[in-house]
Protein backbone atom coordinates (compact mmCIF):
# COMPACT_ATOMS: atom_id res chain seq x y z
CA UNK A 1 0.00 0.00 0.00
CA UNK A 2 2.88 2.31 0.86
CA UNK A 3 4.14 1.86 -2.73
CA UNK A 4 0.84 3.24 -4.01
CA UNK A 5 1.13 6.36 -1.82
CA UNK A 6 4.79 6.75 -2.76
CA UNK A 7 3.86 6.68 -6.44
CA UNK A 8 1.09 9.18 -5.74
CA UNK A 9 3.63 11.47 -4.09
CA UNK A 10 6.18 11.18 -6.88
CA UNK A 11 3.50 11.85 -9.47
CA UNK A 12 2.39 14.93 -7.52
CA UNK A 13 5.98 16.13 -7.27
CA UNK A 14 6.48 15.64 -11.01
CA UNK A 15 3.31 17.54 -11.81
CA UNK A 16 4.32 20.34 -9.47
CA UNK A 17 7.84 20.55 -10.92
CA UNK A 18 6.42 20.56 -14.47
CA UNK A 19 4.27 23.64 -13.86
CA UNK A 20 5.23 26.24 -16.46
CA UNK A 21 3.31 29.31 -17.61
CA UNK A 22 3.22 27.88 -21.14
CA UNK A 23 1.76 24.59 -19.93
CA UNK A 24 -1.94 25.33 -19.63
CA UNK A 25 -5.23 24.33 -21.26
CA UNK A 26 -5.35 27.43 -23.49
CA UNK A 27 -1.92 26.58 -24.96
CA UNK A 28 -3.01 22.97 -25.47
CA UNK A 29 -6.19 24.08 -27.27
CA UNK A 30 -4.39 26.60 -29.53
CA UNK A 31 -1.77 24.03 -30.52
CA UNK A 32 -4.31 21.21 -30.66
CA UNK A 33 -6.53 22.91 -33.21
CA UNK A 34 -3.52 23.78 -35.39
CA UNK A 35 -2.28 20.22 -35.19
CA UNK A 36 -5.74 18.80 -35.90
CA UNK A 37 -6.04 21.03 -38.97
CA UNK A 38 -2.64 19.95 -40.28
CA UNK A 39 -3.39 16.28 -39.59
CA UNK A 40 -6.66 16.57 -41.51
CA UNK A 41 -4.85 18.23 -44.43
CA UNK A 42 -2.34 15.36 -44.42
CA UNK A 43 -5.17 12.82 -44.20
CA UNK A 44 -7.11 14.37 -47.10
CA UNK A 45 -4.10 14.78 -49.39
CA UNK A 46 -2.85 11.32 -48.43
CA UNK A 47 -6.17 9.68 -49.32
CA UNK A 48 -6.16 11.54 -52.65
CA UNK A 49 -2.71 10.17 -53.43
CA UNK A 50 -3.72 6.68 -52.28
CA UNK A 51 -6.82 6.52 -54.46
CA UNK A 52 -4.99 7.92 -57.47
CA UNK A 53 -2.76 4.86 -57.16
CA UNK A 54 -5.49 2.40 -56.17
CA UNK A 55 -8.73 3.86 -57.54
CA UNK A 56 -12.13 2.40 -56.79
CA UNK A 57 -14.11 1.47 -59.89
CA UNK A 58 -16.41 4.51 -59.78
CA UNK A 59 -13.68 7.09 -59.20
CA UNK A 60 -12.93 9.82 -61.74
CA UNK A 61 -10.02 12.22 -61.16
CA UNK A 62 -9.50 15.80 -62.32
CA UNK A 63 -6.74 16.28 -64.91
CA UNK A 64 -6.48 20.03 -64.43
CA UNK A 65 -4.84 22.07 -63.11
CA UNK A 66 -1.64 20.43 -64.35
CA UNK A 67 0.01 21.04 -60.99
CA UNK A 68 -2.81 19.52 -58.94
CA UNK A 69 -0.93 16.47 -57.68
CA UNK A 70 2.31 18.43 -57.35
CA UNK A 71 0.52 20.78 -54.95
CA UNK A 72 -1.53 18.20 -53.02
CA UNK A 73 1.46 15.93 -52.44
CA UNK A 74 3.80 18.87 -51.79
CA UNK A 75 1.36 20.05 -49.13
CA UNK A 76 1.08 16.49 -47.76
CA UNK A 77 4.82 16.19 -47.18
CA UNK A 78 5.39 19.80 -46.12
CA UNK A 79 2.47 19.70 -43.68
CA UNK A 80 3.80 16.42 -42.31
CA UNK A 81 7.17 18.06 -41.67
CA UNK A 82 5.43 21.04 -40.02
CA UNK A 83 3.70 18.57 -37.70
CA UNK A 84 6.99 17.74 -35.97
CA UNK A 85 7.39 21.01 -34.03
CA UNK A 86 3.63 21.24 -33.54
CA UNK A 87 3.29 17.79 -31.99
CA UNK A 88 6.40 18.28 -29.84
CA UNK A 89 4.92 21.57 -28.56
CA UNK A 90 1.52 19.97 -27.94
CA UNK A 91 3.05 17.07 -26.05
CA UNK A 92 5.18 19.53 -24.07
CA UNK A 93 2.04 21.47 -23.10
CA UNK A 94 0.19 18.40 -21.83
CA UNK A 95 3.15 16.41 -20.46
CA UNK A 96 2.10 16.74 -16.76
CA UNK A 97 -1.10 14.82 -17.64
CA UNK A 98 1.09 11.74 -17.91
CA UNK A 99 1.45 11.80 -14.10
CA UNK A 100 -2.24 11.88 -13.19
CA UNK A 101 -3.13 10.28 -9.87
CA UNK A 102 -4.81 7.93 -9.55
CA UNK A 103 -3.54 6.71 -12.90
CA UNK A 104 -6.91 5.18 -13.72
CA UNK A 105 -10.08 6.42 -12.02
CA UNK A 106 -12.71 4.46 -13.93
CA UNK A 107 -13.28 2.34 -17.01
CA UNK A 108 -14.15 5.48 -19.01
CA UNK A 109 -10.96 7.12 -17.78
CA UNK A 110 -8.99 4.04 -18.81
CA UNK A 111 -10.47 4.23 -22.32
CA UNK A 112 -9.68 7.95 -22.45
CA UNK A 113 -6.06 7.41 -21.49
CA UNK A 114 -5.73 4.43 -23.83
CA UNK A 115 -7.09 6.49 -26.73
CA UNK A 116 -4.58 9.26 -25.98
CA UNK A 117 -1.71 6.75 -25.77
CA UNK A 118 -2.80 5.30 -29.11
CA UNK A 119 -3.09 8.77 -30.63
CA UNK A 120 0.35 9.87 -29.42
CA UNK A 121 2.08 6.64 -30.45
CA UNK A 122 0.36 6.43 -33.85
CA UNK A 123 1.02 10.12 -34.60
CA UNK A 124 4.70 9.89 -33.73
CA UNK A 125 5.16 6.72 -35.78
CA UNK A 126 3.14 8.09 -38.69
CA UNK A 127 5.23 11.27 -38.89
CA UNK A 128 8.52 9.43 -38.36
CA UNK A 129 8.00 6.79 -41.03
CA UNK A 130 6.68 9.45 -43.40
CA UNK A 131 9.89 11.43 -43.00
CA UNK A 132 12.13 8.35 -43.24
CA UNK A 133 10.31 7.28 -46.39
CA UNK A 134 11.33 10.54 -48.08
CA UNK A 135 14.94 9.60 -47.20
CA UNK A 136 14.24 6.07 -48.56
CA UNK A 137 15.54 4.75 -45.24
CA UNK A 138 13.55 1.53 -45.65
CA UNK A 139 16.01 -0.64 -43.72
CA UNK A 140 14.52 0.78 -40.50
CA UNK A 141 11.03 -0.55 -41.29
CA UNK A 142 10.17 -4.12 -40.30
CA UNK A 143 6.95 -3.59 -42.32
CA UNK A 144 5.68 -2.22 -45.61
CA UNK A 145 5.72 1.57 -45.49
CA UNK A 146 2.81 2.06 -47.85
CA UNK A 147 0.24 -0.17 -46.14
CA UNK A 148 1.36 0.81 -42.63
CA UNK A 149 1.18 4.53 -43.43
CA UNK A 150 -2.30 4.01 -44.89
CA UNK A 151 -3.60 2.03 -41.89
CA UNK A 152 -2.08 4.44 -39.36
CA UNK A 153 -3.73 7.41 -41.07
CA UNK A 154 -7.11 6.03 -39.97
CA UNK A 155 -5.76 5.26 -36.49
CA UNK A 156 -4.45 8.82 -36.11
CA UNK A 157 -7.60 10.55 -37.34
CA UNK A 158 -9.88 8.12 -35.47
CA UNK A 159 -8.09 8.50 -32.15
CA UNK A 160 -7.91 12.27 -32.78
CA UNK A 161 -11.71 12.39 -33.14
CA UNK A 162 -12.10 10.41 -29.87
CA UNK A 163 -9.60 12.69 -28.13
CA UNK A 164 -11.45 15.83 -29.27
CA UNK A 165 -14.73 14.27 -28.18
CA UNK A 166 -13.39 13.44 -24.72
CA UNK A 167 -11.84 16.89 -24.23
CA UNK A 168 -14.63 18.89 -25.88
CA UNK A 169 -15.71 20.69 -22.71
CA UNK A 170 -12.17 21.95 -22.08
CA UNK A 171 -11.72 22.78 -25.77
CA UNK A 172 -14.94 24.82 -25.81
CA UNK A 173 -13.92 26.69 -22.66
CA UNK A 174 -10.47 27.66 -23.91
CA UNK A 175 -11.27 28.04 -27.63
CA UNK A 176 -11.49 31.85 -27.48
CA UNK A 177 -8.88 34.06 -25.91
CA UNK A 178 -11.57 36.18 -24.28
CA UNK A 179 -12.86 33.12 -22.39
CA UNK A 180 -9.36 31.96 -21.47
CA UNK A 181 -7.64 35.03 -20.05
CA UNK A 182 -8.96 37.68 -17.69
CA UNK A 183 -8.43 41.44 -18.08
CA UNK A 184 -4.97 41.27 -16.51
CA UNK A 185 -3.95 38.51 -18.93
CA UNK A 186 -4.04 35.80 -16.25
CA UNK A 187 -5.42 32.39 -17.19
CA UNK A 188 -8.98 31.76 -16.05
CA UNK A 189 -8.82 28.52 -14.10
CA UNK A 190 -12.08 26.62 -13.69
CA UNK A 191 -10.72 24.05 -11.27
CA UNK A 192 -7.95 24.92 -8.80
CA UNK A 193 -4.70 23.09 -9.60
CA UNK A 194 -4.20 20.32 -7.01
CA UNK A 195 -0.48 20.33 -7.62
CA UNK A 196 0.12 24.08 -7.40
CA UNK A 197 1.73 23.78 -3.94
CA UNK A 198 4.74 21.56 -3.32
CA UNK A 199 4.23 20.60 0.30
CA UNK A 200 0.64 19.41 0.25
CA UNK A 201 -0.30 17.02 3.06
CA UNK A 202 -0.84 13.81 1.08
CA UNK A 203 -1.79 10.25 2.07
CA UNK A 204 1.82 9.24 2.67
CA UNK A 205 2.15 12.03 5.21
CA UNK A 206 -1.13 11.03 6.84
CA UNK A 207 0.07 7.42 7.16
CA UNK A 208 3.75 7.90 8.01
CA UNK A 209 4.15 11.56 8.98
CA UNK A 210 6.86 12.02 6.29
CA UNK A 211 6.79 15.47 4.65
CA UNK A 212 7.31 15.96 0.90
CA UNK A 213 11.00 16.76 1.25
CA UNK A 214 12.07 13.36 2.64
CA UNK A 215 13.89 10.66 0.72
CA UNK A 216 16.07 11.08 -2.36
CA UNK A 217 13.30 12.08 -4.75
CA UNK A 218 11.79 14.40 -2.13
CA UNK A 219 15.09 16.24 -1.74
CA UNK A 220 15.57 16.48 -5.51
CA UNK A 221 12.10 17.91 -6.03
CA UNK A 222 12.52 20.27 -3.08
CA UNK A 223 15.75 21.51 -4.69
CA UNK A 224 13.86 22.07 -7.93
CA UNK A 225 11.09 23.88 -6.04
CA UNK A 226 13.49 26.46 -4.61
CA UNK A 227 13.07 28.22 -7.97
CA UNK A 228 9.38 27.57 -8.71
CA UNK A 229 7.52 28.67 -11.83
CA UNK A 230 6.25 32.26 -11.43
CA UNK A 231 2.72 32.36 -10.06
CA UNK A 232 -0.03 34.59 -11.56
CA UNK A 233 0.04 37.58 -11.80
CA UNK A 234 3.65 38.01 -12.94
CA UNK A 235 5.14 39.78 -15.98
CA UNK A 236 7.40 36.77 -16.55
CA UNK A 237 4.35 34.65 -17.38
CA UNK A 238 3.51 36.56 -20.56
CA UNK A 239 7.24 36.52 -21.47
CA UNK A 240 7.27 32.75 -21.06
CA UNK A 241 4.08 32.23 -23.09
CA UNK A 242 5.21 34.55 -25.89
CA UNK A 243 8.60 32.85 -25.94
CA UNK A 244 6.93 29.45 -26.21
CA UNK A 245 4.72 30.42 -29.14
CA UNK A 246 7.60 32.28 -30.80
CA UNK A 247 9.71 29.10 -30.55
CA UNK A 248 6.91 27.04 -32.13
CA UNK A 249 6.53 29.61 -34.92
CA UNK A 250 10.26 29.77 -35.60
CA UNK A 251 10.57 25.97 -35.56
CA UNK A 252 7.68 25.53 -38.02
CA UNK A 253 9.07 28.29 -40.25
CA UNK A 254 12.54 26.70 -40.14
CA UNK A 255 11.51 23.13 -40.95
CA UNK A 256 9.11 24.25 -43.69
CA UNK A 257 11.28 27.01 -45.13
CA UNK A 258 14.39 24.84 -45.29
CA UNK A 259 12.72 21.82 -46.93
CA UNK A 260 9.65 22.92 -48.93
CA UNK A 261 11.81 24.01 -51.88
CA UNK A 262 11.77 20.38 -53.08
CA UNK A 263 8.03 20.79 -53.70
CA UNK A 264 7.62 24.51 -54.33
CA UNK A 265 10.13 26.17 -56.65
CA UNK A 266 9.72 29.56 -54.99
CA UNK A 267 11.51 28.17 -51.90
CA UNK A 268 14.27 26.40 -53.83
CA UNK A 269 16.93 28.88 -52.70
CA UNK A 270 16.37 28.00 -49.03
CA UNK A 271 16.15 24.24 -49.61
CA UNK A 272 19.13 23.01 -47.61
CA UNK A 273 17.60 20.02 -45.80
CA UNK A 274 15.11 18.37 -48.19
CA UNK A 275 16.02 14.95 -49.59
CA UNK A 276 15.70 16.27 -53.16
CA UNK A 277 16.93 19.39 -54.88
CA UNK A 278 15.59 20.84 -58.10
CA UNK A 279 18.05 20.45 -60.97
CA UNK A 280 20.04 17.56 -59.46
CA UNK A 281 19.77 14.26 -61.32
CA UNK A 282 20.11 12.86 -64.84
CA UNK A 283 19.21 15.57 -67.38
CA UNK A 284 18.81 17.96 -64.45
CA UNK A 285 15.81 16.07 -63.06
CA UNK A 286 15.77 13.93 -59.89
CA UNK A 287 15.36 10.18 -60.33
CA UNK A 288 13.50 7.83 -58.03
CA UNK A 289 14.39 4.49 -59.60
CA UNK A 290 17.30 4.06 -61.95
CA UNK A 291 17.46 1.71 -64.93
CA UNK A 292 20.08 -0.30 -63.05
CA UNK A 293 17.83 -0.71 -59.98
CA UNK A 294 14.95 -1.68 -62.25
CA UNK A 295 17.23 -4.18 -64.05
CA UNK A 296 16.16 -2.97 -67.48
CA UNK A 297 19.40 -1.65 -68.99
CA UNK A 298 19.76 -4.44 -71.57
CA UNK A 299 16.08 -4.62 -72.51
CA UNK A 300 15.66 -0.84 -72.72
CA UNK A 301 18.83 -0.40 -74.79
CA UNK A 302 18.04 -3.24 -77.20
CA UNK A 303 17.84 -2.00 -80.83
CA UNK A 304 14.84 -4.28 -81.48
CA UNK A 305 12.74 -2.73 -78.68
CA UNK A 306 9.09 -2.43 -79.64
CA UNK A 307 6.07 -0.89 -77.94
CA UNK A 308 3.03 -3.15 -78.23
CA UNK A 309 -0.39 -1.46 -78.20
CA UNK A 310 -3.46 -3.71 -78.06
CA UNK A 311 -7.22 -3.39 -78.05
CA UNK A 312 -8.71 -6.86 -77.83
CA UNK A 313 -7.62 -8.68 -80.98
CA UNK A 314 -6.29 -5.51 -82.59
CA UNK A 315 -2.60 -5.13 -81.92
CA UNK A 316 0.06 -2.82 -83.25
CA UNK A 317 3.77 -2.75 -82.57
CA UNK A 318 5.86 0.39 -82.81
CA UNK A 319 9.63 0.59 -83.02
CA UNK A 320 11.37 3.64 -81.60
CA UNK A 321 11.75 5.15 -85.10
CA UNK A 322 8.10 4.48 -85.92
CA UNK A 323 7.04 6.32 -82.77
CA UNK A 324 9.24 9.25 -83.72
CA UNK A 325 7.66 9.28 -87.18
CA UNK A 326 4.19 9.77 -85.69
CA UNK A 327 2.91 13.33 -85.01
CA UNK A 328 4.82 14.68 -82.01
CA UNK A 329 3.36 16.82 -79.27
CA UNK A 330 5.07 18.94 -76.62
CA UNK A 331 4.00 19.48 -73.01
CA UNK A 332 5.47 21.21 -69.98
CA UNK A 333 4.47 18.99 -67.08
CA UNK A 334 5.78 18.33 -63.59
CA UNK A 335 7.12 15.04 -62.36
CA UNK A 336 5.53 14.96 -58.91
CA UNK A 337 6.71 12.17 -56.66
CA UNK A 338 4.73 10.61 -53.81
CA UNK A 339 7.74 11.54 -51.67
CA UNK A 340 6.84 15.19 -52.16
CA UNK A 341 9.49 16.48 -54.56
CA UNK A 342 8.46 17.78 -57.93
CA UNK A 343 9.98 19.49 -60.92
CA UNK A 344 8.68 20.79 -64.21
CA UNK A 345 10.20 19.55 -67.46
CA UNK A 346 9.64 19.94 -71.18
CA UNK A 347 8.42 16.65 -72.67
CA UNK A 348 8.00 15.64 -76.32
CA UNK A 349 6.43 12.52 -77.73
CA UNK A 350 3.31 10.89 -79.13
CA UNK A 351 -0.11 11.58 -77.65
CA UNK A 352 -1.41 8.44 -75.98
CA UNK A 353 -4.85 9.09 -77.43
CA UNK A 354 -3.37 8.99 -80.96
CA UNK A 355 -2.05 5.50 -80.26
CA UNK A 356 -5.47 4.56 -78.88
CA UNK A 357 -7.11 5.78 -82.08
CA UNK A 358 -4.73 3.69 -84.18
CA UNK A 359 -5.94 0.50 -82.42
CA UNK A 360 -9.57 1.70 -82.43
CA UNK A 361 -9.99 2.06 -78.68
CA UNK A 362 -13.20 3.79 -77.54
CA UNK A 363 -13.03 7.17 -75.75
CA UNK A 364 -14.05 5.53 -72.48
CA UNK A 365 -11.18 3.03 -72.54
CA UNK A 366 -8.95 2.53 -69.52
CA UNK A 367 -5.54 1.05 -70.19
CA UNK A 368 -3.03 -1.23 -68.53
CA UNK A 369 0.53 0.00 -68.93
CA UNK A 370 3.37 -2.48 -68.70
CA UNK A 371 6.97 -1.52 -68.05
CA UNK A 372 10.06 -3.55 -68.90
CA UNK A 373 10.77 -3.68 -65.15
CA UNK A 374 9.38 -6.69 -63.38
CA UNK A 375 10.85 -6.23 -59.90
CA UNK A 376 8.47 -3.49 -58.75
CA UNK A 377 4.78 -3.25 -57.93
CA UNK A 378 4.73 -0.26 -60.29
CA UNK A 379 5.91 -2.37 -63.24
CA UNK A 380 2.26 -2.56 -64.24
CA UNK A 381 -0.08 0.40 -63.75
CA UNK A 382 -3.57 1.23 -64.88
CA UNK A 383 -4.70 4.56 -66.29
CA UNK A 384 -8.27 5.82 -66.31
CA UNK A 385 -9.85 7.14 -69.48
CA UNK A 386 -9.79 10.79 -68.33
CA UNK A 387 -5.98 10.62 -68.36
CA UNK A 388 -5.76 8.40 -71.47
CA UNK A 389 -7.78 10.86 -73.56
CA UNK A 390 -6.11 14.00 -72.23
CA UNK A 391 -4.32 15.99 -74.93
CA UNK A 392 -1.22 16.33 -72.72
CA UNK A 393 -0.80 12.66 -71.86
CA UNK A 394 2.20 11.53 -73.85
CA UNK A 395 4.29 8.53 -74.62
CA UNK A 396 7.32 10.71 -74.12
CA UNK A 397 10.50 10.21 -76.14
CA UNK A 398 12.34 13.42 -75.27
CA UNK A 399 13.06 15.40 -72.13
CA UNK A 400 14.11 19.04 -72.31
CA UNK A 401 15.07 18.73 -75.98
CA UNK A 402 17.18 15.56 -75.66
CA UNK A 403 16.48 11.87 -75.99
CA UNK A 404 15.26 10.44 -72.70
CA UNK A 405 18.04 9.26 -70.44
CA UNK A 406 17.87 5.59 -69.50
CA UNK A 407 17.14 6.61 -65.91
CA UNK A 408 14.18 8.69 -67.09
CA UNK A 409 12.62 5.83 -69.00
CA UNK A 410 14.35 5.51 -72.41
CA UNK A 411 13.17 4.49 -74.92
CA UNK A 412 9.65 5.67 -74.00
CA UNK A 413 7.73 6.59 -70.88
CA UNK A 414 4.35 7.90 -69.85
CA UNK A 415 3.90 11.48 -68.76
CA UNK A 416 0.43 12.74 -67.85
CA UNK A 417 -0.91 15.75 -65.99
CA UNK A 418 -1.90 15.62 -62.30
CA UNK A 419 -0.63 12.06 -61.69
CA UNK A 420 1.88 10.70 -59.13
CA UNK A 421 5.38 10.08 -60.44
CA UNK A 422 5.16 6.35 -59.67
CA UNK A 423 2.35 6.10 -62.24
CA UNK A 424 4.36 7.88 -64.95
CA UNK A 425 5.57 4.47 -66.12
CA UNK A 426 9.11 4.32 -67.46
CA UNK A 427 10.69 1.85 -69.96
CA UNK A 428 7.38 1.11 -71.67
CA UNK A 429 6.76 -2.39 -72.91
CA UNK A 430 3.06 -2.50 -73.74
CA UNK A 431 -0.20 -0.58 -73.48
CA UNK A 432 -3.38 -2.63 -73.38
CA UNK A 433 -6.99 -1.47 -73.48
CA UNK A 434 -8.78 -3.10 -70.54
CA UNK A 435 -12.26 -1.51 -70.43
CA UNK B 1 -28.92 16.50 -23.94
CA UNK B 2 -26.63 19.49 -24.46
CA UNK B 3 -25.07 20.43 -27.79
CA UNK B 4 -21.61 19.57 -26.43
CA UNK B 5 -22.82 16.15 -25.35
CA UNK B 6 -24.24 15.50 -28.84
CA UNK B 7 -20.96 16.55 -30.46
CA UNK B 8 -19.05 14.33 -28.06
CA UNK B 9 -21.13 11.31 -28.99
CA UNK B 10 -20.77 12.10 -32.71
CA UNK B 11 -16.97 12.54 -32.50
CA UNK B 12 -16.38 9.43 -30.41
CA UNK B 13 -18.63 7.39 -32.72
CA UNK B 14 -16.74 8.73 -35.75
CA UNK B 15 -13.44 7.94 -34.07
CA UNK B 16 -14.45 4.40 -33.22
CA UNK B 17 -15.70 3.95 -36.79
CA UNK B 18 -12.34 5.05 -38.20
CA UNK B 19 -10.51 2.71 -35.81
CA UNK B 20 -12.68 -0.14 -37.12
CA UNK B 21 -11.74 0.88 -40.69
CA UNK B 22 -8.08 0.86 -39.61
CA UNK B 23 -8.44 -2.61 -38.08
CA UNK B 24 -10.18 -4.07 -41.12
CA UNK B 25 -7.62 -2.46 -43.47
CA UNK B 26 -4.77 -3.78 -41.33
CA UNK B 27 -6.22 -7.29 -41.46
CA UNK B 28 -6.55 -7.06 -45.25
CA UNK B 29 -3.32 -5.27 -46.17
CA UNK B 30 -0.74 -5.97 -43.46
CA UNK B 31 0.55 -9.54 -43.17
CA UNK B 32 0.37 -10.84 -39.55
CA UNK B 33 4.15 -11.29 -39.41
CA UNK B 34 4.49 -7.49 -39.74
CA UNK B 35 2.21 -6.65 -36.81
CA UNK B 36 4.91 -7.21 -34.21
CA UNK B 37 7.20 -4.77 -36.01
CA UNK B 38 4.47 -2.11 -36.10
CA UNK B 39 3.60 -2.68 -32.42
CA UNK B 40 7.30 -2.38 -31.58
CA UNK B 41 7.46 0.99 -33.33
CA UNK B 42 4.31 2.23 -31.53
CA UNK B 43 5.60 1.20 -28.10
CA UNK B 44 9.08 2.48 -28.94
CA UNK B 45 7.63 5.88 -29.90
CA UNK B 46 5.95 6.21 -26.49
CA UNK B 47 9.11 5.16 -24.64
CA UNK B 48 11.34 7.50 -26.65
CA UNK B 49 8.98 10.43 -26.22
CA UNK B 50 7.67 10.04 -22.68
CA UNK B 51 10.64 8.26 -21.16
CA UNK B 52 13.57 9.97 -22.84
CA UNK B 53 12.79 13.12 -24.85
CA UNK B 54 10.26 14.66 -22.45
CA UNK B 55 12.43 13.82 -19.42
CA UNK B 56 15.48 15.33 -21.09
CA UNK B 57 13.50 18.48 -21.86
CA UNK B 58 12.33 18.56 -18.23
CA UNK B 59 15.93 18.22 -17.02
CA UNK B 60 17.16 21.03 -19.27
CA UNK B 61 14.35 23.39 -18.23
CA UNK B 62 14.96 22.65 -14.52
CA UNK B 63 18.70 23.23 -14.93
CA UNK B 64 18.08 26.51 -16.74
CA UNK B 65 15.49 27.60 -14.19
CA UNK B 66 17.92 26.98 -11.32
CA UNK B 67 20.71 28.86 -13.07
CA UNK B 68 21.43 32.51 -12.20
CA UNK B 69 20.52 33.59 -15.76
CA UNK B 70 17.77 36.24 -16.06
CA UNK B 71 14.31 34.81 -16.75
CA UNK B 72 13.86 36.32 -20.24
CA UNK B 73 17.30 35.04 -21.30
CA UNK B 74 16.32 31.55 -20.12
CA UNK B 75 13.20 31.76 -22.29
CA UNK B 76 15.29 32.71 -25.35
CA UNK B 77 17.83 29.94 -24.70
CA UNK B 78 15.06 27.37 -24.20
CA UNK B 79 13.39 28.46 -27.45
CA UNK B 80 16.67 28.28 -29.39
CA UNK B 81 17.48 24.85 -27.96
CA UNK B 82 14.02 23.57 -28.87
CA UNK B 83 14.24 24.89 -32.44
CA UNK B 84 17.78 23.55 -32.90
CA UNK B 85 16.92 20.14 -31.46
CA UNK B 86 13.83 19.70 -33.65
CA UNK B 87 15.72 20.61 -36.83
CA UNK B 88 18.60 18.32 -35.82
CA UNK B 89 16.28 15.40 -35.14
CA UNK B 90 14.74 15.84 -38.61
CA UNK B 91 18.08 16.11 -40.42
CA UNK B 92 20.09 13.48 -38.51
CA UNK B 93 18.49 10.47 -40.28
CA UNK B 94 19.28 12.12 -43.63
CA UNK B 95 22.94 12.42 -42.63
CA UNK B 96 23.04 8.79 -41.48
CA UNK B 97 21.27 7.49 -44.60
CA UNK B 98 23.57 9.52 -46.82
CA UNK B 99 26.59 8.01 -45.06
CA UNK B 100 25.17 4.49 -45.49
CA UNK B 101 24.48 5.13 -49.17
CA UNK B 102 21.48 5.97 -51.33
CA UNK B 103 19.95 4.25 -54.35
CA UNK B 104 21.09 7.00 -56.69
CA UNK B 105 22.94 10.34 -56.45
CA UNK B 106 19.79 12.47 -56.76
CA UNK B 107 18.52 11.14 -53.42
CA UNK B 108 19.92 13.15 -50.48
CA UNK B 109 22.29 15.08 -52.77
CA UNK B 110 23.18 17.95 -50.40
CA UNK B 111 25.88 18.32 -47.74
CA UNK B 112 23.45 17.97 -44.85
CA UNK B 113 26.11 17.91 -42.13
CA UNK B 114 27.63 21.18 -43.30
CA UNK B 115 24.16 22.70 -43.76
CA UNK B 116 23.21 21.64 -40.22
CA UNK B 117 26.39 23.24 -38.88
CA UNK B 118 25.54 26.42 -40.79
CA UNK B 119 22.01 26.33 -39.40
CA UNK B 120 23.32 26.07 -35.81
CA UNK B 121 25.72 28.96 -36.44
CA UNK B 122 22.87 31.16 -37.71
CA UNK B 123 20.69 30.04 -34.79
CA UNK B 124 23.47 30.89 -32.31
CA UNK B 125 23.95 34.29 -33.93
CA UNK B 126 20.21 35.07 -33.81
CA UNK B 127 19.99 33.82 -30.22
CA UNK B 128 22.99 35.92 -29.18
CA UNK B 129 21.56 38.94 -30.97
CA UNK B 130 18.17 38.48 -29.33
CA UNK B 131 19.73 38.15 -25.86
CA UNK B 132 21.89 41.23 -26.47
CA UNK B 133 18.92 43.28 -27.68
CA UNK B 134 16.80 42.11 -24.78
CA UNK B 135 19.48 42.96 -22.19
CA UNK B 136 19.99 46.38 -23.81
CA UNK B 137 16.28 47.15 -23.65
CA UNK B 138 16.11 46.00 -20.00
CA UNK B 139 19.12 48.15 -19.05
CA UNK B 140 17.63 51.22 -20.74
CA UNK B 141 14.37 50.57 -18.93
CA UNK B 142 16.20 50.40 -15.59
CA UNK B 143 18.19 53.57 -16.35
CA UNK B 144 15.03 55.43 -17.43
CA UNK B 145 13.23 54.30 -14.28
CA UNK B 146 16.17 55.53 -12.14
CA UNK B 147 16.21 58.92 -13.91
CA UNK B 148 12.46 59.32 -13.47
CA UNK B 149 12.82 58.45 -9.79
CA UNK B 150 15.51 61.15 -9.30
CA UNK B 151 13.31 63.77 -11.02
Amino acid sequence: MLLKWRMQRIFHQFRHALIEPSRNPRTAVVLGRLLALVFLVCFGTGLYSHFLQDPLAWMVFPVRPLWLYQVTQGIHITAGIACFPLIVAKLYAVFPELFQTPAVRSFTHLLERASIALFVAASLVQLSIGLLNTYQFYSLFPFSFRSTHYVLSFVVVGSLAIHIGVKLTTIAQYWRKSNSLDESGALIVLKPEDDADFDIPDDLRRLTGRPQSTGITGRVFEWIDREPAPPEPDRRISTSRRGFFAAVGVAVTAVVGLTAGQSFRVLDATNIFAPRKNGIGSQGLPVNRTARAAEVIDLASAPDWMLRVTNGTTAQQFSYDQLRALPQCEAVLPIACVEGWSQYAHWRGVRLRDLMDIVGAPDSADVLIQSLQTNSRYGTTSMQSEFVRDELTLVALELDGDTLDLDHGYPARIIAPARPGVLQTKWLSSIEVIA
Amino acid sequence: MTAIRRWQIALITLGLGLLIVATVTALQEVPPDRWIGIAGWLIGALIIHDGIAAMAMFGVSVALRRSPIPFAVVVIIQAALAVGTIVTVLVLPAIIKQAIGTANPSILPLDYLANLGLFWLVLLAITGGSIGAMLLVSRRRVVRAAVEQKQ
